[in-house]
């Protein structure tokens, strides 16, 4: 088995790349003061919401892009970016009826039936098109059990008292530079809100579609579990294919708090780019958790299989007491994708525990960097972390990068990090060759097995669609 | 890596200014390469001087010295130390008797570089022979020439010890510095080739007893099939440090193995830097550092592998106790051409108290496919249950620890080549012991 | 059992291959019919391991010389998952082993491979368990072993065991297994021959590469070949491992030293 045979199985074409005609309302390129108080207006927000905007606005204008991670892409030309687009006569609809049929079929076609008749049974979903939401399935259901899902947009209107308690509460509006600049021109996401005590009746997921061609999109999303709540949250993401690349910026914040749970994870299957690197999304996203109250839990599970840019570090502040923050992730890079990505856990509590299990698959000329946080706090008293970060190349021009910080200042702690480089090796391909099955499913077999541990963590319902989405990405011809 | 010239100018003067001033005042002028007249460190001096005087001190926002302040350094006495040897104001602690089979040199002592009874094997070199050397091209090879510790010594180092090592060298050789209490700066430059199949056994030994800088810069080529055990032994005091920088390149089949200990200085940064130029070599590095007080110690490795089917096999262990800081950066550089590498690192940290910190940075940059890459890290406490074991079996709990203390130790100090015993390189565990 | 009228299943003709560029086959001729055993001895380095790796399609090799039908069809042609989908099996001399993918998984996928060529149905996750319980039997396997990684801190024993149950469940045609004696003690290599002689039936072959009689004692081999400098020195019955017992492998050296003969050894 030649290394040239297995790069052209993760070669594969990107089966969402198709663009929806449909009308759309634009605000014309740039950024300024007045953008962010039209895209305020349109929303019918609080004072307080355009007030945090304009601060975000003016604090980035004094950022300066980092240059830290492993990445590398043309300067970013802030002020050629469209910052709301919306399909159009769409305030949000009542019910699903009035919602542009082009819409539904969109999300049909992406796989996800929104109509009473053929949604996913026992998962909610919020659909997200451009800078919108378009609909979000069993709001009654939920509601119920005093469960909030709906779009950010919505809960600024109808709960602007929750946004303004916790909004920015955990990633500051001056964090950095991608999620300050989110925070003054955020469009849209998703908001959930578990009360005390309830147990979310089903999963919550977000789906999100970028369709215009020069938009960025800049959603965020806030989950808030109350004491003794629990929820687990899914995000997909696709989009069309261009030859431009697009911007994607979003903000996720999560507050746990005693005893409270929150699962989230993420499938990405941005559009990322040719074989040759042109188009593809920026994806710059900061994601945050917040484990407040003592004894929560918060965990972070990712695909990443997409964009031509992944800058992501999904993290924990463990500051309740026993609270315990989990990152499992699996990054695939092909051709000459870039995705520098990792977590950050940030030990404040006592007998706080983290565990950190980072798979990367690096294949064509694309490059795959692990960087991590373990920071262990003076207070910490018999907080424990375990990592696990591996590496699988696939041809002899991808990268693999491994930088995990640990810092730790408690020496009732435990701190254990492993690393491991493989590739698949002609002896173990020949073998399972050898009892009868053919190279891509064994290459399909190897790489998913090299994967089990993070498939493990999804939420049932989309373990087999990552599994598949993989085994997608490893489809195509045998050399 | 911090690099001196890129740093843009500023109004403000740089950090450290005027001890830098003073600094290079005090060694201004030419070096006193003894003889020849001909300096073989003057080429790069005087950029490296310049270069210093604009950059200044390094400070966080480098990202190779970012836990590590060097503001310390101007403290010190801004002139180099007297040499011991001609004159010993300060009278510093007597040194253990060398046996029949090392050979001891005095690095801070060149004038009796001449006289020395050099072994079969060994041959210093000197004016023609030292130009010819290719002084410095490890370091330019290596990528440090630029960086500050490098550039530090560069600028006011006066002298160079080069020694060519041809065949197997049967005693071992012991390269020894002492700062004494009066204090001052003492920078040190070894030249040290290996020739093809040349074999040499290294114990560099430097201590402080006063508020001094030891700057070592060692400079390696070894040839094909070369084997360098190399043993490092520095010892210092809250007020002294410690910059040193080995720059080793390794050619085809050769060896190098480094065991060091180091222990008591107020601020220690050891950076070995390997190239394995052509790959196919092995590179065995063990590391100990034992920290107590507000003592600093930092270790910046990198390994890079340019062919080949080279192997690295890294262990690096840390005590930290009271306030200490420890830094531990370590970089396996695996591109393209060097398939078939097999690299293991190892960072071992044990805390023994809740003020002091450690800081593990471990960078794996790999884009060959075909290789065998781990690295661990772990960061603790001694273990509850090896403590209780020893105790079960009627150890008191304070014997018992320091049995562990001395194990986690001794995985290090056993390789060290057995010169070292000589220097009781685990002395700090009995002073811990002894401390209440 | 030697039928002289059984249908030919495996015919190896004057076979050269190398690795690397440096030949180890110099022309093997072999011919195995149903329902034979055949043993293939001779020192280390003697070609026995290359030849059970030519014959599954290992690609490090290259054949230059020689053809190898199977079943009358070109066996060099195919792709080593296509020979063991035809029911070629080698079992190895060192599985590898395969973190993360499961043992369970990898035999079911494997088996419904195999049943699929043969048109029989798959089997689903259900059925497919109750078949392996079954044939764990063979081999005297903890189920435990199948919720692990393939081959994963397997013991060599083990390793060698989970071959054996792979055979059981591939139902293949013929059997090469390198040196499954090797490295195991005498409890297991009992249970190993055990499995090999109630796989061997009339319509299948075996060839067993090994270099200790031990194994023959356990198994009774139709053929015993000698092996040397890659190619087949000489073929005998089962006396002739025997002998090899007793002399040792020297007189190997005096046969290779003397002149060759003139048509290559005929294999039976």
């Amino acid at each position: 088995m030649s290394t040239t045979s297995l790069e052209s199985l993760v070669a594969t074409p990107y089966k969402y790349g198709f663009v929806t005609d449909i009308e759309t309302e634009k605000f014309s390129k740039g950024l300024d003061e007045d953008v962010i108080r039209r895209i305020s207006a349109i929303k019918e927000e609080p004072p307080f919401l355009l007030d945090f905007r304009l601060r975000a606005y003016r604090h980035w204008l004094t950022m300066a892009e980092p240059d830290w991670a492993a990445l590398s892409h043309p300067l970013i030309n802030f002020q050629d970016i469209i910052y709301y687009a919306a399909p159009k006569q769409n305030a949000k609809k009542a019910s699903l009826d009035e919602v542009d049929p082009k819409l539904l079929d969109t999300f049909e076609k992406l796989g996800i039936p929104l109509s009473e008749q053929k949604r996913l049974s026992n998962v909610a979903v919020d659909a997200v098109f451009d800078s919108v939401s378009i609909a979000t399935t069993f709001k009654e259901k939920l509601s119920e059990h005093g469960v909030i899902f709906c779009s950010i947009s919505e809960a600024v209107r109808e709960h602007p008292h929750l946004i303004e308690h916790y909004l920015g509460s955990v990633v500051p509006l001056s964090d950095n530079f991608f999620a300050t600049l989110n925070s003054a021109v955020f469009s849209d996401g998703s908001f959930v809100f578990i009360p005390k005590g309830v147990e979310c009746p089903m999963e919550l997921s977000t789906y999100f579609r970028i369709n215009s061609g020069d938009t960025g999109q800049f959603e965020r999303t806030l989950i808030v579990a109350e004491e003794g709540s629990s929820v687990s949250y899914l995000e997909g993401c696709t989009a069309p294919m261009f030859d431009t690349n697009q911007l994607h910026a979003a903000v996720v914040e999560l507050v746990a708090l005693d005893e409270a749970s929150i699962k989230y994870s993420t499938v990405q299957n941005w559009y990322a780019g040719d074989a040759d690197g042109v188009g593809g999304i920026y994806n710059f996203v900061t994601k945050r958790g917040h484990c407040r109250g003592r004894h929560s839990r918060i965990s972070w599970t990712q695909v990443e299989t997409g964009s031509a840019i992944t800058w992501k570090y999904p993290s924990c502040v463990l500051q309740g007491a026993d609270s315990v923050g989990e990152f499992y992730s699996v990054a695939l890079t092909n051709n000459h994708q870039q995705a520098d990505t990792g977590t950050k856990m940030i030990h404040v509590g006592p007998r706080t525990r983290s565990t950190i299990v980072s798979k990367g698959i690096s294949a064509g000329s694309s490059s795959n960097t692990y960087r991590g946080l373990v920071q262990i706090g003076p207070k910490a008293v018999g907080a424990r972390n375990f990592s696990q970060c591996d590496s699988m190349l696939i041809g002899d021009q991808a990268g693999a990068n491994t930088h995990p910080y640990i810092r730790s200042q408690q020496p009732d702690a435990d701190v254990e990090h492993e690393a491991s480089t493989c590739r698949i090796s002609e002896d173990q391909l020949f073998y399972l060759q050898s009892r009868g099955i053919g190279v891509e499913e064994a290459v399909s077999m190897m790489v998913s097995g090299f994967c089990r541990d993070v498939f493990n963590q999804l939420p049932m319902e989309f373990a087999a669609e990552a599994d598949k989405l993989l085994a997608l990405k490893l489809e195509g011809s045998v050399g | 890596m911090p690099t001196l010239s890129p740093l843009p100018p500023t109004a403000r003067a740089p950090r450290g200014h005027d001890w830098l001033t003073a600094l290079l005042k005090a060694t201004a002028g030419p070096g006193g390469a003894a003889g020849s007249g001909a300096d073989p460190l003057e080429a790069g001096r005087e950029g490296a001087r310049a270069a210093l005087a604009h950059a200044g001190l390094p400070g966080r926002n480098h990202e190779a010295w970012r836990f590590t302040d060097p503001l310390p350094l101007t403290a010190l006495a801004p002139h180099l130390l007297a040499s011991p040897a001609s004159a010993a104001p300060d009278q510093p602690s007597p040194l253990p008797a060398a046996t029949g089979s090392t050979l001891r040199i005095h690095l801070d002592a060149p004038d009796t570089h001449a006289r020395a009874a050099w072994p079969d094997g060994i041959e210093r070199l000197e004016g023609e022979a030292l130009r010819k050397a290719v002084l410095g091209s490890v370091l330019t090879d290596t990528g440090v020439e630029q960086e500050w510790a490098v550039a530090l010594n560069t600028a006011i180092v006066p002298r160079v010890l080069a020694l060519r090592v041809c065949g197997t060298v049967a005693p071992c050789l012991e390269l020894v510095s002492q700062a004494g209490a009066r204090g001052g700066v003492l920078p040190l430059r070894v030249l040290l080739l290996l020739e093809e199949g040349a074999s040499l056994t290294l114990l560099q030994v430097h201590l402080a007893e006063g508020p001094s800088l030891t700057s070592v810069v060692m400079d390696i080529a070894l040839g094909r099939d070369a084997r360098l055990q190399h043993g490092l032994v520095a010892r210092g005091v809250d007020e002294a440090a410690l910059l040193a920088v080995t720059a080793v390149r390794q050619a085809a089949g050769s060896r190098w193995s480094q065991t060091s200990l180091c222990s008591g200085w107020g601020l220690a940064r050891q950076e070995p830097v390997v190239l394995q130029s052509e790959g196919r070599a092995d590179t065995r590095l063990r590391g100990l550092h034992w920290l107590e007080g507000h003592q600093l110690a930092d270790t910046h490795s990198r390994m890079r592998f340019a062919g080949p089917e080279g192997s690295l096999d890294q262990l690096h262990k840390v005590v930290a106790a009271g306030e200490s800081r420890s830094v531990f950066n370590g970089c396996v550089q695996v591109p393209r051409d060097a398939q078939r590498t097999h690299a293991s690192q190892l960072s071992r940290g044990l805390l023994l108290s809740d003020r002091a910190r450690i800081d593990t940075k471990p960078e794996l940059e790999i884009v060959a496919d075909d290789v065998r890459c781990t690295h661990g890290a772990t960061i603790s406490r001694p273990r509850e249950e090896q403590l209780f074991y020893l105790r079960s079996r009627g150890i008191a709990a304070e014997q018992a620890s320091r049995l562990l203390l001395r194990g986690v130790c001794e995985e290090v100090s056993a390789e060290l080549p057995a010169a070292a015993g000589a220097w009781s390189p685990l002395s700090f565990l009995n002073a811990a012991s002894q401390r209440p | 059992m030697i039928r002289p009228d059984a249908p030919i299943l495996l015919e190896i003709t004057n076979l050269h291959a190398q690795i690397d560029d440096q030949p180890i086959l110099h022309g093997v001729n072999l011919t195995i019919r149903a329902g034979e055993i055949h043993a293939l001895m001779g020192r280390n380095g003697s070609g026995k391991s290359t030849l059970s790796k030519v014959l599954a399609g290992h690609p490090a090799y290259t054949v230059t010389e020689g053809s190898v039908r199977f079943e009358g069809e070109d066996l060099l042609a195919l792709s080593p998952e296509e020979r063991a989908r035809r029911g070629v099996f080698l079992g190895f001399q060192y599985p590898v082993e395969i973190p993360g993918v499961s043992n369970l998984e990898f035999l079911r996928v494997a088996t419904n491979a195999r049943r699929q060529q043969l048109g029989d149905d798959e089997l689903d996750t259900f059925s497919f368990e109750d078949l392996v319980r079954e044939r764990l039997g063979v081999v005297q396997m903890d189920p435990a072993f199948l919720d692990r990684s393939v081959n994963e801190g397997f013991s060599g024993g083990e390793k060698k065991r989970n071959e054996i149950l792979q055979m059981a469940l591939l139902n293949p045609r013929v059997a090469i297994l390198d040196e499954t004696d090797s490295g195991l003690d005498i409890d297991a290599l009992r249970i190993v021959a055990g499995g090999v002689c109630q796989l061997a039936g009339p319509n299948n072959a075996t060839l067993l590469i090994t270099h200790y009689q031990r194994l023959l004692e356990a198994i009774t081999p139709d053929f015993v070949h000698v092996m040397a400098a890659g190619r087949l020195l000489r073929t005998g019955g089962k006396e002739l491992a025997l002998e090899l017992e007793e002399r040792g492998y020297d007189w190997v050296d005096e046969e290779l030293a003397a002149p060759r003969p003139a048509s290559p050894v005929e294999a039976r």
